[in-house]
């Protein structure tokens, strides 16, 4: 029993760093009804561009978190201009396919840059253990639920208290209200765009700085486990992605603890493809959000 | 041709298979993630047929294209009633689950002293029938031409029959279809288990050629290769998908210059191609023109 709390806690700490990257693809598909393949590989060039602040100057956590920000973000923009921006509103296929070429694109010259198998990233030194009772909780874990937290609040103060999340949340529900009532929907997509790529940025380092080692292989590790929340979840909502983050990482850790790795594996795509057939709106449930009906058409 | 040649073009003719594969599904109005789930299930069973049961190897391939095509059908059958990113997704699951499960199926016989069959994460080796029969590759790249060439005469007869257009029409607007009478759910089954075949028979001509297969082989990189392929090439006809393998691998891999650089430049190419024509290069209005200019 006191493994199963013990699993519960570990998988909601990890489950909370997976909603962040649910909650970035659901922000993008939300505004522009397509997917972003490129948006894992976009957070590995943030976290690398960490690593090598890291490595090369000898930086401290903030600025290297800054720069796995940044990174993320650039990487995120030239995915929206080349994949989303150019082309047609019609081709959701087309931009689907474009992201995935820059996934590979960006895939590969990172790991030109970076030809090790695996790269240190800075981790949280020197905080304690927490103990609660029969329980522990790694420190790493505890800033990462905190963090998520933090962010989930923030966003949304920006969604419901000023004008660009009013924008956002007015063009994720219907693109043609939103342009008829002047809202300058390519600005909006682009700034939603570099949101979730933030978010997506923190998400990464978070998890960079919790194995405390980094490889090129994140990017599609963060492009499957945000697709496959945000799906569980129920498309279209914030804390359907929350929701469906926190029971893939609860579902992992139990799987991991009781069956092994290729338990967890078989465990979990056995569960996700079960739920898909059982409980196609996702864990949130709730209204047709418009997203949701775009994502039951061919994307 | 000399040996390298002989490789590249086998690579291409059996990337092929599965490019077409999703393509079918693509035209169905369906996203699959999970293709080379198939490919798979055709080379693992194709091998077993042929190396631990001691099959003929055509016996081998049928039985690959059965149990594909079966599979493909019975998957389909729960799963199509999502649609769009949901369907998308559970072919993902689908294909994970049988690459997770591969790397756990043991299943060894002695065969003439050597223990022989699929063993886990460690792979599934010693797939030598061709080899054992003697057949050269430039015979086998016969084989697998000639196998392509039926595929694409399949596609070729169903688009001179009603196949293809009931196809077109249940992928472009199920609503319509449903409304003109067509089954849109037996259709699209009918189509995800024809995919199924396609994929199958391509994982057991590879088997028969790597002679060595490993579950990490049938990972979603190849699968969204796959979907890639025929989005680039272009949705208009099945030559799309192979234009598209044929790019990717004939173009980059064989060209050393791009050593190294091949995914930067690949990327780059597709992502301009795209934005000038979203349906890829061989796309509805391209092929209508050129059937058109062939009528004259």
């Amino acid at each position: 029993m006191i493994d199963f709390v013990q699993n519960t806690l570990d998988g909601l700490a990890i489950g909370s760093a997976y909603g962040l990257l649910a909650l970035g693809f659901t922000l993008i598909f939300g505004v522009m009804r397509r997917l972003n393949m490129a948006f894992g590989p976009s957070i590995l060039v943030g976290i690398f561009a960490g690593a090598w602040l890291h490595s090369h100057w000898s930086a401290g956590m903030i600025p290297v978190f800054l720069a796995t920000l940044a990174g993320a973000v650039i990487a995120s923009a030239y995915v929206e201009r080349l994949s989303f921006a150019a082309i047609r509103g019609d081709a959701a296929l087309a931009s689907m396919a474009s992201s995935f070429a820059l996934w590979m694109q960006l895939e590969e010259a990172v790991a030109r840059v970076f030809p090790q198998r695996t790269y240190a990233f800075p981790t949280f030194e020197g905080l304690p253990m927490l103990e609660l009772g029969p329980l522990f909780l790694r420190p790493e874990y505890l800033v990462m639920f905190l963090t998520a937290a933090a962010l989930v609040a923030g966003l949304q103060v920006i969604l419901t208290r000023t004008l660009f999340g009013l924008h956002l949340r007015t063009l994720s529900d219907n693109r043609e209200a939103a342009r008829v009532s002047g809202v300058n929907v390519a600005q909006v997509a682009l700034l939603t765009f570099l949101l979730a790529a933030a978010i997506g940025g923190v998400a990464g380092f978070l998890i960079a700085a919790t194995d405390g080692q980094i490889s090129t292989k994140l990017g599609m590790w963060a492009t499957m486990k945000g697709l496959i929340a945000m799906v569980i979840g129920g498309l279209g909502s914030m804390r359907g992605a929350l929701i469906g983050g926190l029971a893939l990482g609860v579902v992992e850790a139990q799987a991991q603890w009781y069956l092994g790795a290729s338990g967890r594996e078989i465990t979990t795509f056995a569960l996700l493809f079960v739920a898909l057939i059982l409980l196609p709106v996702g864990l949130a449930g709730g209204a047709e959000t418009g997203a949701r009906a775009e994502a039951g058409r061919r994307l | 041709m000399d040996g390298y040649t002989i490789s590249v073009l086998s690579n291409i003719g059996l990337f092929a298979f599965l490019a077409i594969s999703a393509w079918i599904l693509l035209i169905a109005g369906e996203i699959s993630f999970g293709q080379q789930a198939y490919f798979a299930i055709g080379a693992y069973s194709g091998g077993i047929a042929t190396a631990v049961w001691q099959w003929p190897f055509a016996a081998g391939v049928v039985i690959a294209v059965a149990l594909g095509a079966a599979v493909g059908a019975l998957v389909a059958w729960p799963t199509m009633r999502l649609s769009g990113l949901h369907y998308a997704i559970a072919t993902l699951a689908f294909a994970e689950l049988t690459r997770a499960s591969l790397n756990v199926f043991t299943y060894r016989r002695d065969i003439e002293g050597f223990a022989t069959g699929p063993d886990g994460a460690n792979g599934f080796g010693d797939i030598r029938w061709v080899y054992e029969a003697g057949i050269e590759p430039g015979a086998y790249l016969a084989i697998i031409a000639g196998c392509l060439g039926a595929v694409i005469g399949l596609v070729a007869l169903m688009s001179y029959g009603r196949g293809m257009a009931r196809l077109r029409i249940v992928g472009e607007d199920p609503i319509l279809a449903a409304m003109q009478g067509l089954s849109v759910t037996r259709t699209k089954i009918a189509a995800a288990s024809l995919a199924g075949g396609i994929a199958a028979l391509g994982g057991a001509l590879y088997a028969h050629l790597a002679t060595y297969i490993e579950p990490a082989q049938f990972s979603v990189m190849t699968g969204v290769h796959a979907l890639a392929y025929g989005l680039i090439g272009g949705l208009g006809t099945v030559l799309g998908p192979i234009l598209g393998v044929l790019i990717d691998i004939g173009l980059l891999e064989s060209l050393r210059v791009f050593a190294g650089y091949r995914m930067i430049v690949f990327g780059g190419l597709v992502v301009l191609v795209l934005i000038v024509r979203p349906r890829g290069l061989l796309d509805e209005p391209t092929m209508r023109r050129v059937q058109a200019w062939l009528r004259r």
